[in-house]
C-alpha cells in the first residue's frame, strides 16, 4: 500500500494520471431495476455512469476513480434493506436512492448507522421528516409540489369544476392531498375526491364518473403511464380533460403512450435543468449518446457531481466531514445550485407549472 | 397415475440431433417475436428493430444445451442404475437412512446458525440476509401447519403476516406497548382473524378455498392501502421502536433514565449488536416456532390434521369434527405468521402495504411446497434457497428475478415432490426400520 | 339513467375481455385440475407480439383496418398458441401425476419468468401504439351525459360473442370437443379408449392461449398501452371470474367473467373506487358461500 501511494505520488508529481494506483472509491444508486417502475431505474442508472465516466475523466475525487454501484430494489421495502446491507458491505461513501419513499423510509435507517452519506430524490416528506442526520433531498417535497400545482390550479381554473385523483401510492397520495389542500385554502374546493389502483389499464368508470359530474380539471397525484390512459380513455369517450399532475409528468412516455391528448398535461417539476445553461454541454452529450436526459437522468448526474463538490471541499471522504460541508455551502451542479436546510431539504425548492406541447414541454404561462 | 417403464432404448445419435433440431425449431419460433423483433421508441412513436443475430446465437445455445442435457441425463441415469445394482439396500433401508441424514443435516444447520453471527460479527449483510432467511423458515413453518399438515391450500398466507405486522406497530408506535407485550396480543389477533376467515369458508374445497383465501389477502392489503387514518395508508408506519435486550435499547446514546446495551456490558457502541441480537432473537423464534409444531404434530390434534389431509371422508366417518380440525390448523398457522409479522415489523422499522402483496404469499407456498409438503427440514432448504437466489442473482442484475422464475420451475420439475419428500405420517403402526420387530410380534 | 348506460356498456366491455382469458383459466383447471397462474402472461406475451405486429404494419403504410386487425389477430394467435404449447410442455407436463400443488409452484415460477424475460428483451417502458380504431356511435344524447359507445368496444363485445359461439360448439359437436371432455372426466380411461391425451392437453393449453391471443389484440386496440405487467392483475381477475362462475365451465367463465367487469365498473361509478376489487373478493365469498362450486359450476361428488 505504502509503495503504492508513493508511486501514485510520484506519477502525480510527474504530472501523469492519478489515482490509478489507489483502491477505487465506491459509490451507489439504488432505485427500481427491475419491476413495475423499471424505467425510473433506468433513467437514475443511465445519468449515474455518464457522471461516473466523466468525473473519472477529470481524474476522480481526492485522486480517486469513482466505481459505481448499482442496487435493484424493485421498489420493495424488504428487497430496499437488503440492498441497503449489500452496499454496507461494499463500503460505499456515498449513495444515490432509493427512487420510492417507501424504499428510501427503511433503507435510510441502515445508512445512518453505517454513517453513509445519502442524496434522494423520493419527495415524501417522511424521508426527511424523520431528522436522520445523513438524509439529504435534492428535490423538492410533495407538499410544497402540491402547494404550487394547488394554487395553480386555483388561479386558472377558477370556475371550472375540479376532481382529485390518486393512485393510492405513498407518493400519488401524498401529492394528491397537498393539492386538495392548497386549491381549498385558495377557495376552491374540488367535487370530486377518487382514487385508483395503479397498474389497471381500465379507467372507463371513473371517466364515467368524472363527466358526470362535470369535471373539466383533473388534478392527479401518481405516475405517467395511468395518466396516459386516462387521457386516451377520456379522449375516447369524448370528454375534454385537463391534467395537473406532479414530477413523474416529466417522462417522454406520457406523449407517446397518450397521443395528442399529452397536450392537455400540466405538472409541475424543478426549474428544467435542460434549460439551465450550465448543463447544457451534459444534455449534449447526453443526446450525442442517445439517452434523452429527461426526468432523472440529470437528477442522478448532480447527485454525483454533488457527491464530488462536496468531498473536494471537504478533501475527505470521512462521513463527518462530507455531512457538515454538505451543510454548510452550496453546490454548483446540473440541476442549479444546491444548499440544504436543516432537515436536509433543499433550501429553495423551487417547482415550476409545465405544460406539454407537441411532444415538449416548456413553463406554461 | 402409475406407469411401468420398461428399459427404454437408448437413442442414437442421429435420434439426438433430430431431437436437438427439433428444439431448437421450437426455440426459434418462441424467439421470433420476443428475442428477434423488438419496438423502440423513436421520437415518440415506435419502430420495430430486428435482432437477428441475437436470435441466431439464442437457437444455437437451445441445440447446444438440448445436447448437453441429454448427454447430462444419460450419465446420471447409468450411474444411479449401476448404484441400484450394487447396493442391496431396501427401499425401507433407503428411506430409513435418508431420514436420518435429514436428521444430520437438521443438527449441522442448526449449528451453523447458532454460530454464523460469531464468524460474521462485522459483515450486516450476512447477518442480514441470515435474519431474512429466518423468517421465510418461521413463515413457511407456520403456512405447512395449514398446507403442508392440514392439506388446505391458502394463497392468502400474507395477510396473518400482516395482520402482526400491522398489530405491532399500531399498539406500539400509538400506545406505546413494547414488542414482548405486543408478541402474544398481535399473535391472538392473528388467529382471530385466522377464525373468522375460517369459519365460513371452510367448507368450500380444494381450490375454491385457495382463491377465497387469495381474495381475502388482496380484502387486507386493500383496506391497509386506503384506511389511512388507521394503518397510514400507503404511507405506512415508520419508525417502528426496535425490540430491547430486557430493557437495554441498542442505541447510540442512551434514553432518558434508561441504559443502552453497549453502556451497560461496557461495549463500544456498534449497530451491529442489534443485528446480531435481532437474528437471535428470530433464531430463537423459530426454533420455538419448530418445537411447538413438532409437538403438535404428535398431539391428537396433529394426527388428525394429518388424517384429514389424506382422506376428508374417511375422517368425517370416523365422526371427527372437521370443521373444528380445520379452523385449529387456520388458526395456528395464522398465529405463527403473526408472530413473524411482529418480528418483521420490528426489525425493519417501517412496514407499508407494498411488503404483503400476493406474490409474497406465493413465495411462501412455493418454500413450503419446493421443500417438501410437511417436511420441517425441506422448508428451511427451500427457504434457504429461495432468499439466497435473488441474492446470489443481484451480480446479474436484471436477469435476477428470471433466473429465480426458472429456477422454480426447474426444481420442481426435478424434483415434483419437493427437495425432502418423503410424505411419511408422523406416527405409523410399523415404525420403519423396524420391520423385524414388527414381524416378530406378528 | 344515462349515466348508468354508459357504466354498464363499459362493464359488458372489461367483462368480455375477462371472460375471454377466464376461459383458458377453466379449460386448463378442467382438464389436469390445476390453476395455470403463467395464463396472465401468456395474455401479455400476445399483447406484445400485438404491438410489434401493428407497429410492423404501420410501417409498411397498411390503412386498411379489417386486413391489420386480421394479420395482428393470425400472427398473435399463432405465437402465443406456441408459447401456450411450450408452457405446458416445459413446466406442467413432467409434473402430471405428481402432487396437486407442484404444478402451481411451477406455474407461479413460469409467470415470474416469463415477466421477466419480456422485461429483459422487449424492455420495461410501456409500449404505445397509436389509435387503430377511434370514434363511436353516440346512443343517447341527453343534456346531462351523452351515452357512447365506441367501435373497439362494440369490437370486443362482438369479437367475444362470436367466439363463445364457436366454442361451445366445438367443445359440444365436433370430435376434439368429444377427446376433450372425456379426459377431462376420466384420462386413464381416455387413454384406454385410443384417445391421445397428451395432444388433447396440449391442444387445450393452445386453445386458451389463443383465445388469451385475441384478448391481447382487443387490449392493444382498445387501450392503445400494453407493459409487462399487464398479465398480472388482469390474470388474477380472470382467475377469480373464472372460480365465480364455476371453474371448469366454459359459460361460467364468461358469465363470471360479465359479472365481475359490471361489479368493477358500477361499484366504481356509485360507491368507493378504491374499494373495488374489496366489493369483487367480497361478493366471489359470499357466493361460494351459498353455492360452494360457483354460479354454473356442478356439484362435486365425493366419492370413497
Amino acid at each position: 500500500m505504502n509503495k503504492k501511494t508513493l508511486l501514485a505520488t510520484a506519477l502525480l508529481a510527474l504530472g501523469g494520471f492519478s489515482g490509478a494506483a489507489l483502491a477505487d472509491l465506491p459509490v451507489a444508486i439504488a432505485g427500481p431495476m427491475t419491476g413495475q417502475y423499471a424505467s425510473a431505474g433506468d433513467q437514475i442508472r443511465k445519468g449515474a455512469e455518464m457522471a461516473i465516466a466523466d468525473i473519472n475523466a477529470r481524474g476522480g475525487v481526492l485522486g480517486q476513480k469513482l466505481k459505481l454501484e448499482i442496487g435493484d430494489d424493485a421498489c420493495d421495502p424488504k428487497q430496499a434493506v437488503s440492498v441497503a446491507n449489500t452496499m454496507v458491505n461494499k463500503g460505499i461513501v456515498f449513495m444515490h436512492g432509493h427512487w420510492c419513499s417507501s424504499s428510501t423510509i427503511p433503507a435510510s435507517e441502515v445508512y445512518v448507522d453505517a454513517d453513509i452519506l445519502v442524496a434522494t430524490v423520493s419527495t415524501n416528506p417522511q424521508v426527511t421528516e424523520r431528522g436522520l442526520p445523513n438524509v439529504f433531498r435534492i428535490m423538492g417535497r410533495d407538499d410544497q409540489q402540491g402547494l404550487v400545482s394547488g394554487g395553480y390550479i386555483a388561479d386558472h381554473f377558477k370556475d371550472k369544476k375540479v376532481a382529485v385523483v390518486d393512485d393510492k401510492s405513498a407518493y400519488g397520495k401524498g401529492l394528491a392531498d397537498e393539492m386538495a389542500k392548497a386549491m381549498t385554502a385558495k377557495g376552491l374546493k374540488p367535487t370530486l375526491r377518487e382514487a385508483v389502483t395503479a397498474g389497471e389499464k381500465d379507467y372507463s368508470g371513473l371517466i364515467g364518473k368524472l363527466k358526470q359530474a362535470g369535471v373539466e380539471v383533473m388534478a392527479y397525484g401518481g405516475y405517467h403511464t395511468e395518466v396516459a390512459l386516462i387521457l386516451r380513455q377520456a379522449q375516447a369517450a369524448g370528454l375534454k380533460l385537463t391534467v395537473m399532475g406532479g414530477d413523474t409528468m416529466t417522462n417522454a412516455e406520457l406523449v407517446t403512450a397518450a397521443g395528442p391528448a399529452a397536450d392537455n398535461v400540466l405538472f409541475t417539476f424543478s426549474p428544467d435543468a435542460r434549460k439551465n445553461p450550465d448543463a447544457a454541454p451534459v444534455v449534449e452529450k447526453f443526446r450525442a449518446a442517445k439517452v434523452e436526459p429527461e426526468g432523472y437522468v440529470l437528477y442522478a448526474y448532480a447527485a454525483m457531481q454533488l457527491f464530488e463538490q462536496v468531498a473536494t471541499a471537504a478533501k475527505s471522504t470521512r462521513y463527518a466531514d462530507l455531512e457538515k460541508t454538505m451543510r454548510a455551502g452550496t453546490f454548483k451542479t446540473v440541476i442549479g445550485d444546491l444548499s440544504f436546510g436543516p432537515k436536509g431539504d433543499l433550501a429553495v425548492p423551487g417547482f415550476v407549472v409545465y405544460r406539454w406541447q407537441g411532444g415538449q414541454y416548456d413553463y406554461a404561462r | 397415475m402409475s406407469t411401468v417403464v420398461f428399459a427404454r432404448h437408448a437413442m442414437t445419435p442421429a435420434e439426438r440431433l433430430r431431437d436437438a433440431g427439433w428444439v431448437a425449431f421450437v426455440g426459434l419460433i418462441l424467439g421470433i417475436p420476443l428475442v428477434g423483433l423488438t419496438t423502440v421508441d423513436v421520437g415518440g412513436r415506435l419502430a420495430v428493430g430486428t435482432r437477428f443475430g441475437l436470435l441466431a446465437a439464442a437457437v444455437a445455445t437451445v441445440f447446444a444445451g438440448r445436447l448437453l442435457l441429454h448427454w447430462a441425463l444419460d450419465q446420471a441415469r447409468n450411474r444411479k442404475l449401476a448404484r441400484a445394482r450394487a447396493s442391496t439396500a431396501t427401499a425401507a433401508d433407503r428411506a430409513h437412512g435418508a431420514q436420518k441424514a435429514v436428521m444430520l443435516l437438521g443438527w449441522v444447520a442448526l449449528g451453523a446458525s447458532v454460530a454464523l453471527p460469531i464468524f460474521y460479527s462485522d459483515n450486516r449483510y450476512v447477518v442480514d440476509t441470515a435474519t431474512t432467511v429466518l423468517i421465510y423458515v418461521m413463515l413457511g413453518w407456520g403456512l405447512n401447519v395449514v398446507v403442508g399438515l392440514a392439506g388446505l391450500l391458502d394463497l392468502g398466507y400474507v395477510a396473518f403476516y400482516a395482520v402482526g405486522a400491522y398489530s405491532y406497530a399500531l399498539l406500539s408506535t400509538q400506545l406505546g406497548w413494547s414488542f414482548w407485550e405486543a408478541l402474544p396480543v398481535s399473535g391472538a389477533l392473528a388467529a382471530g382473524f385466522g377464525i373468522l376467515l375460517g369459519y365460513p369458508i371452510l367448507r368450500l374445497r380444494g381450490d375454491y378455498l385457495a382463491i377465497v383465501t387469495l381474495g381475502f389477502g388482496e380484502i387486507i392489503r386493500v383496506i391497509l392501502v386506503n384506511w389511512t387514518e388507521f394503518s397510514g395508508g400507503p404511507n405506512g408506519i415508520s419508525s417502528i421502536p426496535r425490540p430491547s435486550f430486557f430493557g437495554l435499547e441498542f442505541a447510540r446514546s442512551a434514553p432518558e433514565g434508561g441504559q443502552t446495551f453497549a453502556g451497560f456490558f461496557g461495549l463500544d457502541f456498534s449497530p451491529m449488536h442489534r443485528l446480531i441480537f435481532l437474528y437471535y432473537l428470530i433464531l430463537v423464534l423459530a426454533l420455538l416456532t419448530h418445537a411447538f409444531v413438532s409437538r403438535l404434530r404428535k398431539l391428537p390434534v396433529g394426527r388428525a390434521w394429518e388424517a384429514l389431509r389424506e382422506d376428508e371422508i374417511a375422517c368425517r366417518a370416523m365422526g371427527m369434527n372437521t370443521t373444528n380440525i380445520k379452523l385449529s390448523a387456520f388458526a395456528i398457522g395464522a398465529m405463527l405468521g403473526g408472530f413473524a409479522g411482529v418480528f418483521f415489523a420490528a426489525r425493519q422499522g417501517f412496514i407499508s402495504p407494498e411488503s404483503f402483496t400476493f406474490t409474497e404469499s406465493a413465495i411462501i407456498l412455493a418454500i413450503v411446497v419446493l421443500g417438501g409438503m410437511g417436511s420441517q427440514m425441506g422448508v428451511v432448504l427451500a427457504a434457504t434457497l429461495l432468499v439466497l437466489i435473488p441474492e446470489f442473482g443481484r451480480n446479474f442484475a436484471e436477469y435476477r428475478m428470471l433466473l429465480f422464475g426458472a429456477a422454480m420451475v426447474l426444481i420442481m420439475v426435478w424434483k415434483p415432490g419437493g427437495l425432502l419428500s418423503h410424505r411419511e405420517p408422523t406416527v405409523r403402526l410399523n415404525p420403519l426400520g423396524k420391520p423385524a420387530a414388527a414381524k416378530e410380534a406378528a | 339513467m344515462a349515466y348508468a348506460l354508459q357504466q354498464l356498456i363499459n362493464g359488458l366491455t372489461l367483462g368480455a375481455m375477462y371472460g375471454l382469458i377466464a376461459i383458458g383459466y377453466t379449460m386448463v383447471y378442467g382438464i389436469i385440475g390445476m390453476i395455470n397462474f403463467a395464463h396472465g402472461d401468456i395474455f401479455m406475451v400476445s399483447a406484445f407480439i400485438a404491438v410489434t405486429a401493428f407497429t410492423l404494419l404501420a410501417a409498411a403504410d397498411v390503412s386498411s383496418i379489417p386486413l391489420a386487425l386480421t394479420f395482428v389477430l393470425i400472427v398473435s394467435i399463432f405465437f402465443t398458441s406456441a408459447y401456450g404449447w411450450a408452457v405446458e410442455r416445459t413446466a406442467y407436463r413432467p409434473l402430471r401425476g405428481s402432487t396437486r400443488l407442484a404444478p402451481l409452484i411451477s406455474a407461479i415460477g413460469m409467470s415470474i419468468f416469463l415477466q421477466n424475460a419480456v422485461q429483459l428483451t422487449q424492455g420495461a417502458r410501456v409500449k404505445p401504439i397509436p389509435p387503430v380504431i377511434e370514434g363511436g356511435i353516440v346512443l343517447w344524447d341527453t343534456p346531462a351525459f351523452t351515452v357512447q359507445i365506441g367501435w373497439s368496444q362494440l369490437l370486443i363485445i362482438v369479437t367475444t360473442v362470436t367466439l363463445m359461439a364457436a366454442f361451445t360448439w366445438m367443445i359440444t359437436q365436433t370430435p376434439f370437443g368429444r377427446q376433450q371432455r372425456s379426459c377431462e372426466q376420466d384420462r386413464t380411461m381416455a387413454a384406454l379408449l385410443g384417445v391421445n391425451v397428451d395432444r388433447t392437453i396440449s391442444l387445450t393449453f393452445m386453445l386458451g392461449a389463443a383465445l388469451a391471443a385475441v384478448a391481447g389484440v382487443m387490449v392493444t386496440v382498445y387501450y392503445g398501452v400494453v407493459d409487462f405487467f399487464i398479465g398480472f392483475l388482469v390474470g388474477i381477475k380472470a382467475f377469480t371470474a373464472a372460480v365465480l362462475g364455476g371453474i371448469g365451465s366454459l359459460p361460467g367463465a364468461m358469465l363470471g367473467g360479465l359479472l365481475i367487469g359490471l361489479i368493477e365498473s358500477f361499484w366504481a361509478a356509485y360507491l368507493w373506487a378504491e374499494y373495488k376489487d374489496v366489493a369483487t373478493f367480497g361478493i366471489l365469498c359470499l357466493v361460494l358461500m351459498l353455492r360452494p362450486s360457483g354460479l354454473l359450476g356442478r356439484p362435486e361428488v365425493e366419492k370413497v
